[in-house]
């Protein structure tokens, strides 16, 4: 059963029409990394997998179950997936540690002692162990994204949405970014990555997704995007970005 | 020296009236909190009748002098429900204050990065924990300073109370000075103490603005 499966989804902000008609699936375990122009609606894309934004039209179904914004308990689908934005957006009034832990004792009812080995382990693996009393505006760029990822891996979802996370790092920071994704994808977490990080789309992908307009222009392996894509949009996107 | 006079005759008097003053303040600022964060809800509710409703609040005790939302509380209210002048002021100070703690905390709210409220979301939080666990904070503390301002005023303002007839410091320095015929020299002592009042209650409110910053965070990035 496929982790998402979205048909026809459709979405306008007035009068722009952002999404026109998408159709994809994210299977378990599966590396999808979606790439395109600015303004051809990735990120849009992405908020509407976890309802961050409501789809016009078109169906979403979330492990098998078609998504119903207005009937469907959306907190209990968000829990299932994490998120990491652009701007980091960790808390700022609470350090490393809540950062990690509050939502798995106030949205799970974690007992604190339990959420806390969670958040340790999870610093341990995204090598900010030693950081946990820190706030977050004494960390860099860099580890701010890294506590992201730990606080939206602490609520053990099923799948990570990655919303070009290291477009806003100084570039000597975003490869200690990328390298706790690389660590991510290989231990089989479903991924859906907005980036333009084409090394780590090349790498890391199982599926390249190319969006442009507002539609999905062409997908495929990393092998067949990269080496021989088929679309002229793709060529000339590639051609500038490479 | 008439002055010093006038502090030896009253330095206690005037004391156990600024503790009434400093009752009704205290009543009327955490009231005023109350009020004033319900009426920011009811601001940024998408509910046009409650939009209105708090506009109207806000337009009134914005709009009419603090003088007359006192008699018109204590003296219209209060042939309908019996009120003591204590409570009839504090709710007047409160009622008057709440319009402007409304509007201070609705700014401070809607300031509050929109990607902090979808970061909440995202990790599964109810629109109600996103707002009460990671909004509200965040905002309090960056209210604290236009705070800070509106208690000084609310503290300030508790002075018109006098005309209800609680005995707080302000009334208490009038009847001096009717009766001692020095009022330049007790309305001068009256005036240090609540200057002294303003002065502690100023250090405090930037003790707190420090505490709450931790490492003088930025709100985001």
């Amino acid at each position: 059963m496929s982790v998402i499966d979205i048909k026809g989804l459709h979405k306008s902000f007035g009068d722009m029409h952002v999404l026109k008609g998408i159709d994809l699936t994210v299977e378990p375990g599966e590396v999808v990394v979606i790439i395109g122009p600015s303004g051809s609606g990735k990120s849009t894309l992405l908020r509407c997998i976890n309802f961050l934004e409501f789809p016009d039209e078109g169906e979403i179904h979330v492990n098998g179950e078609l998504i119903d914004p207005k009937k469907t308990n959306l907190d209990k689908v968000r829990q299932h997936m994490g998120m990491v934005f652009q701007q980091f957006q960790l808390f700022p009034h609470k350090n490393v540690l809540h950062n990690i832990t509050i939502a798995p004792i106030e949205v799970k009812g974690l007992p604190h002692k339990k959420a806390n080995a969670i958040a340790r382990d999870l610093l341990e693996k995204v090598g900010l162990p030693d950081r946990e009393k820190a706030w977050p505006s004494e960390l860099s760029g860099g580890q701010k994204q890294r506590v992201a990822i730990a606080r939206a891996l602490a609520m053990d979802p099923d799948i990570m949405l990655f919303d070009e996370v290291t477009s806003a790092l100084d570039p000597e920071l975003v490869n200690e970014v990328l390298q706790v994704m690389q660590e991510l994808a290989a231990g089989g977490m479903t991924m859906v990555v907005v980036t333009h990080e084409m090394g780590f789309a090349r790498e890391m992908a199982d599926r390249v997704v190319m969006m442009a307009d507002g539609m999905i222009v062409e997908q495929g392996t990393p092998e067949q995007m990269f080496d021989g894509p088929q679309e002229e949009r793709t060529q000339t996107f590639l051609g500038q970005v490479l | 020296m008439t002055i010093l006079n006038v502090v030896k005759e009253h330095f206690w008097g005037f004391l156990a009236a600024t503790g009434m003053t400093l009752q009704l303040t205290a009543v009327s600022l955490v009231l005023a909190v109350v009020i004033g964060l319900l009426f920011a809800f009811l601001k940024l509710s998408k509910n046009r009748a409650a939009n209105i409703f708090a506009d109207a609040y806000i337009g009134l005790t914005r709009g009419m002098p603090l003088i007359v939302q006192l008699m018109f509380l204590y003296f219209g209210i209060s042939s309908i429900l019996v009120l003591s002048p204590f409570w009839a002021g504090s709710l007047a100070l409160a009622f008057h204050a709440g319009g402007y703690v409304a509007e201070i905390l609705r700014g401070a709210i809607q300031n509050t990065d929109s990607g902090q409220t979808e970061a909440a979301r995202s990790l599964g939080m109810s629109r109600f924990k996103a707002m009460r666990l990671i909004v509200l904070p965040q905002a309090f503390r960056r209210a604290i300073p236009p705070l800070g301002n509106q208690f000084i005023i609310g503290l300030k303002d508790s002075t018109l109370v006098a005309y209800l007839g609680v005995p707080e410091l302000f009334s208490k320095a009038m009847t001096a000075a009717a009766a001692n015929y020095q009022p330049f020299e007790t309305y001068l002592v009256a005036g240090t103490y609540y200057l002294v009042l303003v002065m502690i209650f100023t250090w405090m409110v930037n003790k707190l603005e420090k505490r709450l910053t931790p490492h003088r965070q930025e709100a985001t990035l």
